[in-house]
C-alpha cells in the first residue's frame, strides 16, 4: 500500500522531526515492511506492506495509530464536527445483519466544486485522479486517510426507500465499471424499490452515481461484515478499494464519523448544504474483553515484563485496560478486529516495545533427539552415491505435458483443476521424460556427454487420489571422454551405454532394464525405478568382518574364440559355476577384461580375454591346481562353443 | 632330480614357486620371496641345509645333488624375475622423465548434488545437533491439511483457484502451497507420544506448488523447509535464538539478521527474520530493494488452535515454527541471479554448483 509521507506527518505532527530513513526504520519493526520509496528527495511515497490482518492499518490514520503508540506522541486531533440527526427523510431498513449500522445524509450541492490541492496532492499520490466531482474526491480522499468506504448517491435518481438485504437470483446490477453483473443470493445488496442499486461494500451501481449534473446527493457510511464482502469481491472478481477494507474488517464506530466528515468536505468544497441526516441501525456491541495473564506474556517474551508497562502499551494502542486479579482485562479498540485472544495482546505489548528488544537463547532438550527417517537417509545417500559416480542431479517441475490427450482413466486422475498451462497439467508418472527433455536441451547447447540423475516422487492416480512414490531416475547420453589427453573423445557403441547405466544400477544394488531416450535420436540410454527397489538404508555403521586370504593371488588369461553372436551372460555364467564347482572359495573373480575383433580371426569369430583370479584362504595355490581349474573353466567354455586361441 | 627326499612341505613350497614369483609385480614383494626361498636364515634354502648337516652319511651326496638343483632353480628364477621387474621401473622411469606433470591428468567423471539439495541438506544437519529429525509429507495434499489445520479461513484468498493448484477429479485435494501441513500431519501423528517423547522437533524440506508465473523471481513449483518445535514455556527468545544460530551456520558468524512482527494465521505472534543483504552488506541495492536487508523466512510461535486440532493441549505445551524458501536462500547464497537458473538443470551451471566457489 503506497502511505504519503506529508499525509502521515498530518495525522502524526511529531513526525515531522523523524528523517524518511528512520521512518523506514521504525515501520518494520511494528510489522510494516517497506517496500520501496517514491521522490524520496521531494515529497516522498512509501511503499508499505500491510498483513491481511491489519485492515486498520490500511490508511493514513491507521498506520500512524501504531506509529503515535510506538512514540508515545499523539495524533492530530480528527476536525471533525457532528452532524445534528433528525427524522429519517425517508426509509433505510436493514433486512441483514451483515450490515448493523447505515449513516446517511442529504445535502443539496452548491451551483461551484472544487477539490482543494491538498486533496488533489493526496490522491495523486494514491496513484489515483482527482474527478473535481466534490462527492467522489472527497469520498477517496477520506478513505486513503481514514481508511472508512463512504460512497454518494445521486439522491434524485433513487426510487423509495433504501433497504440492504440479500440479491435475489434473476437481479442485474451495472456497476461504476460499466459492467452487468448477475446477482446471487450471497450477494449483500443496496436497493431502492426498483432494485438493487450497489453492491454493498464493494461497488456502487451505474444509474444511481454521481455527475457533474448531480443537484442533491445521498451519502453511505456503513458497516459490512468482513466475510460477505470477501466473498462477493472473490465471486465477482471486484477487488476495490472498498472492498478490500471492509473484506479485512473496518471501525464500525467510523460510519456516522465518516458520514460527517463527508459532509463538511461537500459543505466546504461544493458550498453543500445539509438537508437531512439519521442513522439506520446501531454500533453493533462491544466484543467480550481479553485477559491478559502475566505468566502467558512471560511466557512469549522470555523474561519478565512488568505489568504497568504491558498496560501502557495496550493503552497506547486504544484498549480499555482494567486490572483484573493478577492480570488485566483487556477491551479492544473497534477498529482492531484482529485481537482476540491473549496471545494477540501479548504479541501487541511485545510488538510496540520492540522484537529487537526480545532475548535470545536456545530452548533446552526435554527428550532424547530422535533418529532419521530410513527413507529420508536412504535417498540422501543414493543421490550422494551417483554424484560420486559421475551424474548431475536435476529439480524439475512435478507436472508436464499430457503429450497426447485423451488420457487413459488412471492419468485423468492424476490432472489439474486449475494448471498454468496445457505443459503444466498432469502430475507426472515417470521422470524419464523430464530427464529426457533436460538431456535434449543440454545437448543442444553444446554438451559432449550428458549424466542427469533425479530423485523426486511420481504419482500414480488412485480412486482416493494421486498417490506417491519416491523414485529415482537415470539417463546416459552422447559421447564419452575427452575431457584430457589420456581419455579421447570416443562414440560408444549402443549396448556400451546400456552397459554402463547397467554398472550403475548394480553399484546401487538395483536391477532395471534402460531404455532408449529416443528411437530416432541421439544416442542415450534411461532408466527409473522405485527408490523401494533399492537396498534400504542400514543402521549398520560398517559391515560384519569378513575373513580374507594372506597367500599369493594367482591370475590367469584365457583368450578365447568365439561366435560374434556369442552372449556374454551365459558364458561367463557357465565358466563361473563350473569354477566354483572345483575351486570352490578360491574361485574369486571371471571376467572378460578386452574383445578383439580383427580380420585375422576366423570368419563369424571374436577373441574374448577371461581373466580368472584365484586366491586361497589357508594355503598357497600351487601351479598344478590353477592349471586344472583353468582346464575346467575352458572345458565348459568349449560346451558353448568357445575354443582356445592359440 | 629325485624330489621325494624331501619333506612334504618343501616339495609343496618347491610346486608353488613358479605361481608365487609371478604374482610379485614389485620389487619389495620378490624381495619377500627372496627372504623366504633362499635368505641365510629361516629360509626354506637354510632349513635344507640344516637338513643335509644331519642326513645319514650314505645319503647326502644325493641329497646334495638335488638341494643344489633346487636352490639353483630358485635363484634363477628370482634373477630372471629381478631382471624383469627392473626393466619394467626404468621404462616406467624413462616415461615420468619425459612427461609435464602440469599435463590434465585423466580424473574420474564428476557429477554433483543439485543446488537446491545441497541447501536442503545443510539445514537439516545445522538443525540435527538441536535434536531436530525429518519429517516429510505427500505434495498432493487434503484442504484440512493445508488450510483448515492451520487456521487458515475457508474464505482466505490464498484458497483461491488463482493462487492454489486443485484436483480435477478430486475437488477436496490440491497441491499443497507450503510445507506447514507437515505440521499438521506430525503434530497428530506425535500427540499421543508427545509426553514420552519430551516434546516434537523437526525439519520438513520438500517441493510446494502456488500459481504463479514463471519470472527471474518467481516460479510455481519451489521448495521450502520447515521447522518446527513443541515444548514447555517456549517463547519468542527461543525462536530468536535458534534462528540466529542457525543463520551464522548457514551465512557465516558475522550473519547479521534482524526479526520484524508479521502475520501468518498458523502462529501467534508471528513475525519475519530478514538477513543482512549478502550483496551489497547493508548499503542497499536492487535485490534488498535499498534497505539493505533481505526477507529470509516466516515464523511465529504456534498458534495455540494449530496444537488444539491436533489434540495436543495449548494451556501445557507452547512452540515455534518456521518456513523458508530454499531458493530464495540459495540465490542470495551463491549470488544466483535468476531463479528460473535451479530448474533448467544445465549441467555447466549444475558443475559449477557442485564446487565450493
Ligand atoms: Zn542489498
Amino acid at each position: 500500500m503506497r502511505y504519503h509521507l506529508r499525509a502521515l506527518r498530518l495525522e502524526l505532527p511529531a513526525l515531522a522531526e523523524i528523517p524518511l530513513v528512520e521512518v523506514c526504520e521504525l515501520l518494520p519493526s511494528l510489522g510494516f515492511p517497506v517496500d520501496g520509496v517514491e521522490a524520496r528527495e521531494t515529497d516522498p511515497i512509501l511503499d508499505v506492506d500491510v498483513t491481511a490482518n491489519r485492515g486498520d492499518a490500511q490508511s493514513h490514520r491507521g498506520l500512524a495509530r501504531d506509529l503515535s503508540a510506538r512514540l508515545g506522541a499523539a495524533l492530530a486531533p480528527l476536525s471533525h464536527t457532528a452532524l445534528a440527526e433528525g427524522e429519517a427523510l425517508f426509509p433505510i431498513r436493514l433486512e441483514a445483519d451483515a450490515c448493523p449500522i447505515y449513516a446517511t445524509a442529504i445535502l443539496e450541492l452548491g451551483s461551484v466544486q472544487a477539490t482543494p490541492e491538498e486533496a488533489v496532492g493526496l490522491l495523486g499520490a494514491m496513484g489515483a485522479n482527482a474527478k473535481q466531482l466534490a462527492a467522489v474526491d472527497a469520498s477517496n480522499e477520506l478513505l486513503h486517510r481514514y481508511g472508512h468506504p463512504t460512497h454518494a448517491f445521486d439522491a434524485d435518481t433513487l426510487k423509495g426507500a433504501l433497504i440492504v438485504r440479500w440479491g435475489r437470483e434473476g437481479e442485474r446490477l451495472v456497476g461504476l465499471d460499466g459492467v452487468e453483473r448477475k446477482l446471487t443470493a450471497e450477494d449483500l445488496v443496496i436497493a431502492d424499490e426498483a432494485g438493487p442499486v450497489a453492491l454493498a461494500g464493494v461497488m456502487g451501481g451505474d444509474a444511481t452515481k454521481v455527475t457533474a449534473s448531480t443537484r442533491r446527493v445521498l451519502l453511505e457510511s456503513a458497516y459490512f461484515d468482513p466475510r460477505v464482502v470477501r466473498r462477493m469481491a472473490h465471486r465477482h472478481g471486484l477487488h476495490t478499494d472498498a472492498s478490500h477494507r471492509f473484506g479485512r474488517g473496518a471501525d464500525p464506530a467510523m460510519a456516522p464519523v465518516a458520514r460527517d466528515l463527508l459532509a463538511a468536505r461537500l459543505m466546504a468544497w461544493a458550498g453543500a448544504r445539509l438537508v437531512g441526516a439519521w442513522t439506520a441501525g446501531a454500533l453493533p456491541g462491544v466484543r467480550p474483553a481479553v485477559e491478559l495473564a502475566p505468566g502467558l506474556l512471560n511466557r512469549i517474551a522470555g523474561e519478565a515484563i512488568p505489568l504497568e508497562e504491558a498496560e501502557l502499551w495496550l493503552t497506547r494502542l486504544g484498549c480499555q485496560v482494567a486490572r483484573s486479579g493478577e492480570g488485566l482485562q483487556v477491551q479492544p479498540p473497534t477498529w482492531r478486529h484482529d485481537l482476540a485472544i491473549p496471545e494477540d495482546l501479548a504479541e501487541e505489548v511485545l510488538r510496540l516495545r520492540g522484537f529487537d528488544r526480545l532475548g535470545s537463547a536456545l530452548p533446552p532438550l526435554e527428550g532424547p533427539p530422535q533418529p532419521l527417517e530410513s527413507g529420508y537417509l536412504q535417498r540422501r545417500r543414493v543421490a550422494a552415491r551417483l554424484a560420486q559416480l559421475g551424474f548431475f542431479q536435476t529439480v524439475t517441475y512435478g507436472f508436464v505435458d499430457p503429450e497426447e490427450p485423451p488420457l487413459g482413466d488412471e492419468a485423468a486422475g492424476r490432472i489439474l483443476a486449475n494448471p498454468l498451462g496445457q505443459e503444466y497439467s498432469l502430475m507426472r508418472g515417470t521422470l524419464l521424460r523430464s530427464l529426457r527433455a533436460t538431456a535434449l536441451a543440454n545437448l543442444a547447447q553444446g554438451a559432449r556427454e550428458v549424466r542427469l540423475f533425479e530423485i523426486a516422487p511420481t504419482h500414480r492416480a488412485t480412486p482416493a487420489g494421486p498417490e506417491e512414490s519416491w523414485t529415482v531416475g537415470l539417463l546416459w547420453a552422447g559421447q564419452a571422454g575427452g575431457e584430457d589427453p589420456l581419455s579421447p573423445v570416443r562414440s560408444l557403441a549402443p549396448e556400451e551405454g546400456r552397459a554402463f547405466l547397467l554398472g550403475v544400477l548394480e553399484d546401487l544394488g538395483a536391477v532395471a532394464q534402460p531404455v532408449p531416450v529416443a528411437e530416432d535420436g541421439p544416442l542415450g540410454w534411461m532408466v527409473e525405478l522405485p527408490l523401494a527397489a533399492l537396498p534400504a538404508h542400514s543402521e549398520r555403521i560398517i559391515p560384519p568382518f569378513r575373513p580374507f586370504s594372506r597367500f599369493p593371488r594367482v591370475e590367469r588369461d584365457l583368450s578365447l574364440l568365439v561366435d560374434l553372436a556369442q552372449g556374454y551372460r551365459e558364458l561367463a555364467d557357465a565358466m563361473a559355476a563350473s569354477l566354483r564347482a572345483c575351486a570352490g572359495s578360491a574361485f574369486q573373480d571371471l571376467r572378460c577384461v578386452d574383445v578383439f575383433r580383427h580380420k585375422s580371426l576366423p570368419t563369424g569369430r571374436q577373441a574374448w580375454l577371461m581373466r580368472m583370479r584365484f586366491q586361497a584362504l589357508d594355503r598357497t595355490l600351487t601351479g598344478e591346481d590353477v592349471d586344472a581349474w583353468v582346464a575346467a573353466a575352458l572345458e565348459a567354455a568349449r560346451a558353448h562353443g568357445a575354443e582356445r586361441r592359440a | 632330480m629325485d624330489l621325494n627326499l624331501l619333506p612334504l612341505e618343501i616339495q609343496e613350497a618347491h610346486a608353488a614357486f613358479p605361481v608365487a614369483l609371478a604374482a610379485c609385480d614389485e620389487l619389495d614383494a620378490l624381495n619377500r620371496l627372496k627372504g623366504a626361498y633362499t635368505g641365510r636364515e629361516g629360509s626354506h634354502a637354510a632349513r635344507l641345509m640344516d637338513l643335509l648337516k644331519t642326513a645319514p652319511k650314505e645319503q647326502k651326496r644325493d641329497l646334495g645333488a638335488v638341494i643344489n638343483g633346487l636352490k639353483q632353480a630358485w635363484e634363477e628364477g628370482l634373477k630372471s624375475r629381478q631382471a624383469e621387474l627392473e626393466a619394467a621401473r626404468k621404462q616406467v622411469a624413462g616415461l615420468a622423465a619425459h612427461w609435464d606433470a602440469e599435463l590434465p591428468r585423466p580424473l574420474p567423471a564428476r557429477g554433483a548434488l543439485h543446488p537446491l539439495t545441497r541447501v536442503m541438506d545443510r539445514l537439516v544437519d545445522v538443525f540435527r545437533p538441536l535434536g531436530y529429525h525429518v519429517e516429510e509429507g505427500p505434495e498432493v495434499e487434503t484442504e484440512a491439511h493445508n488450510f483448515d489445520g492451520l487456521n487458515i479461513p475457508e474464505d482466505h484468498p490464498a484458497r483461491g483457484s488463482a493462487d492454489t493448484f486443485y484436483l480435477n477429479a478430486h475437488p477436496g485435494l490440491l497441491l499443497r502451497t507450503h510445507t506447514s501441513p507437515v505440521q499438521v500431519r506430525a503434530l497428530k501423528r506425535l500427540a499421543p507420544e508427545i509426553t514420552a517423547r519430551g516434546g516434537i522437533r523437526f525439519l520438513a524440506p520438500g517441493r510446494v506448488y502456488r500459481k504463479d508465473e514463471i519470472d527471474p523471481t518467481h516460479s510455481p513449483m519451489f521448495h521450502q523447509v520447515e521447522g518446527m518445535l513443541v515444548g514447555h514455556d517456549i517463547g519468542l527468545h527461543h525462536l530468536k535464538g535458534t534462528l540466529a544460530y542457525a543463520m551464522k551456520a548457514l551465512f557465516g558468524p558475522g550473519a547479521e539478521v534482524r526479526f520484524r512482527p508479521s502475520y501468518f494465521p498458523f502462529v501467534e505472534p508471528g513475525c519475519e527474520m530478514d538477513v543482512r543483504c549478502p550483496l551489497c552488506g547493508g548499503a542497499g541495492c536492487r535485490v534488498c530493494k535499498g534497505s539493505g536487508w533481505v526477507e529470509i523466512l516466516g515464523a511465529g510461535l504456534v498458534h495455540p488452535n494449530v496444537l488444539a486440532f491436533a489434540g495436543i493441549d495449548p494451556a501445557e505445551w507452547s512452540g515455534f515454527a518456521f518456513g523458508m524458501g530454499v531458493e530464495r536462500m540459495a540465490m542470495m547464497l551463491s549470488q544466483t541471479p535468476d531463479l528460473r537458473l535451479f530448474f533448467e538443470n544445465d549441467q555447466r551451471f549444475l558443475a559449477a554448483m557442485g564446487g565450493l566457489d
